[in-house]
């Protein structure tokens, strides 16, 4: 009979942790943000992870889609630069020509970059002062990282 | 005729009971103690309720903690993940790779 007892115990006792940790596990959720990682939503988790108001998201909406012009153009540049110095690489021609080409290469990913922080910052100056913080340490880091070919586990398969 | 009062409590003081001893005795009763703990689930939880609750401390704590620090980590990898759609959106580099 003990063991009947003990067995029934320790069963209540397995559903009641299983019970506390399926609660915990949902008290530390963040179903929004889950959503919008499952979507690739970016602008959503804007929305939702820095509690942007309607005003707030119009206008970084606004800024995202000019700088989309901005971004467009930079790829270009970048590819156009890119070919040059692989032409020349392929060559095996001019070493200094391929310095410049590298060169220029590097200045134009340097403009990039300087251009997405700038960018970033504003958007941050559209938030609420704490949440504009979070969002840019966040998010700077990961530019300053970001390698000039994409890392292979970014997985980075949604060109736009 | 009776006997007196006098005699009754005489032979009464005098009397002495002098049982065997049974080494058996605390077994018994500790047998007895067992068996009424045993008798119904409340009344086994309630003779084991220091152990039940230490495990219970434990079990419920360790599930809690696990819960909470599994939900951080997805919510840890998802920010991860959308941060870097985001950054791919916006970053020619990136884009310089990933267009044809």
């Amino acid at each position: 009979m003990a063991m009947k007892y003990f067995a029934g115990t320790l069963a209540v006792l397995v559903l009641a942790a299983a019970a506390t940790g399926f609660i915990c596990f949902q008290l530390s959720s963040d179903p929004k943000l889950h959503a919008a990682a499952a979507q690739g939503d970016a602008l959503l988790w804007l929305r939702t992870d820095f509690h942007l108001t309607d005003a707030q998201f119009a206008a970084i909406r606004q800024l995202h889609d000019s700088y989309a012009g901005t971004c467009g153009e930079h790829c270009r540049m970048i590819q156009e630069a890119t070919r040059a110095r692989d032409a020349l690489a392929a060559a095996h021609g001019d070493a200094a020509a391929l310095d410049a080409a590298n060169r220029q290469l590097q200045g134009l990913r340097l403009v990039c970059e300087t251009a997405i922080t700038r960018h970033v910052r504003q958007v941050a100056t559209l938030m609420a002062p704490e949440d504009g913080r979070r969002y840019l340490a966040l998010v700077l880091p990961k530019i300053a990282a970001f390698d000039h070919l994409a890392a292979p586990d970014l997985h980075l398969n949604r060109p736009h | 005729m009776k006997p007196s009062r006098d005699s009754l409590s005489e032979a009464l003081a005098s009397w002495r009971a002098t049982p065997p001893a049974d080494p058996n005795f605390r077994q018994a009763v500790w047998q007895r103690i067992g068996r009424q703990a045993d008798s119904s689930w409340p009344a086994y939880v309630r003779s084991h309720a220091a152990v039940w609750s230490l495990i219970a401390v434990i079990a419920l704590g360790a599930a809690g903690y696990s819960g909470s620090a599994v939900a951080r980590a997805h919510v840890r990898a998802d920010r991860d993940a959308i941060v870097v759609t985001y950054l791919v959106d916006l970053d020619p580099r990136v884009q310089a790779v990933l267009k044809p």
